[in-house]
């Protein structure tokens, strides 16, 4: 983790030096390798849709690519990056907000359990597929509030680090971290709510 | 919420389980060649063109400028109506006063009578016009039309 930090930051340091020599389409040419898959999975995590996400994450960069030579350095490049994507996506959600006339997937962050699934179309007793328990699985993913499930999404996505996820939300770790934990916490609870014999067994695709 | 107790062979299986259903989505085919375009469009606009948000406020700006010219516009015809009427009604007193000897010549005492008639019967007319044309009436008999149908 410490070399990802040493490595992430003398590319921080190699990026603003061009930029100081005036060599922004260098520099961002070296910034794109490393940020965009991780902007779109932000965009992914945030917006839920593939081609939204898609066209949020080209907006980013290009909004990046835009603003790159009024970067100063002062915060770590990739809090910067993250907070153009952020801004974006939040900007994608008010629209698709007001197209629908429905409340803002943002906002629905605040009911804890709120629509929440009552019941999955199957128990471990009729020994679905295991393909079908991920899709119910994450059926139950999607059905998290909001600020945990990207918390939860985004801590897979990018490898189970906490502090990635942390600087892509713009949120402290320890918010992350008890986010990780309510989340998996509501889903243990769904599952035994659903009555299943035995979650750990369901879970590991044992019939 | 109810607090149920902490499983940790649970929270094992649901980490497992979670790393197998949640994975990290890889860019999109053509993504980076797309991205090539905006970037050569966004190029060709220069740097400091306006964003999409900066658009939108220059537009709103205008609208509203235009909205402020449309109400001042009707402000002034409103004005210039009323304007019309008073000077209308003295114009058509003053004519009425210098007509009145010449109508008691030909028609007789019943001339004003005959007159103030005709005057009363031509605003009434156009009130009751002007009542009839008015948006509210034309609207609703739309909706009566469109309730039929």
């Amino acid at each position: 983790m410490q070399t990802a930090d040493v490595r992430a930051a003398s590319n921080d340091q190699e990026v603003l030096q061009l930029l100081r020599a005036g060599e922004a389409g260098r520099a961002f040419a070296l910034l794109l390798p490393r940020f965009e898959s991780k902007i779109y999975r932000l965009c992914y995590a945030l917006l839920r849709e593939r081609t939204q996400a898609q066209d949020a994450a080209q907006e980013s960069l290009v909004r990046i690519w835009r603003t790159l030579h009024r970067y100063d350095g002062r915060a770590a490049l990739s809090t910067w990056i993250y907070a153009i994507t952020r801004n974006r996506c939040l900007s994608a959600l008010e629209r698709r907000r007001r197209a629908d006339g429905a409340r803002a997937d943002v906002s629905a962050a605040d009911d804890e359990l709120a629509g929440m699934p009552v019941q999955l179309p199957c128990s471990d007793a009729g020994g679905p597929s295991s393909q079908q328990r991920d899709a119910q699985l994450r059926s139950l993913v999607d059905a998290l509030p909001e600020r945990l499930r990207r918390v939860l999404v985004l801590y897979y996505f990018e490898e189970r680090s906490v502090d990635e996820v942390a600087s892509m939300l713009g949120c402290p770790a320890g918010t992350v971290k008890t986010h990780l934990f309510r989340a998996r916490a509501a889903l243990a609870g769904r599952l035994r709510a659903l009555g299943l014999h035995d979650p750990c067994a369901w879970l590991g695709g044992e019939p | 919420m109810t607090r149920e107790p902490f499983d940790a062979e649970l929270d094992r299986a649901l980490d497992a389980a979670l790393g197998r259903v949640l994975v990290a989505p890889d860019l999109p085919q053509g993504f980076d060649e797309r991205l090539r375009l905006a970037l050569v469009r966004a190029a060709a606009q220069g740097v400091d063109a306006p964003t999409l948000a900066q658009l939108r406020q220059r537009l709103e700006r205008e609208q509203h400028a235009r909205l402020t010219g449309l109400q001042q516009d009707y402000l002034r015809l409103r004005r210039r109506t009323l304007a019309a009427l008073i000077g209308g009604a003295f114009a058509a007193g003053a004519a009425a006063a210098l007509a009145m000897p010449w109508l008691v010549g030909h028609i007789g005492r019943s001339a004003p009578l005959l007159m103030a008639a005709c005057g009363a019967s031509l605003g009434l007319a156009i009130g009751f016009g002007s009542w009839l044309m008015r948006p509210g009436v034309a609207l609703r008999q739309f909706d009566i039309q469109q309730g039929e149908s």
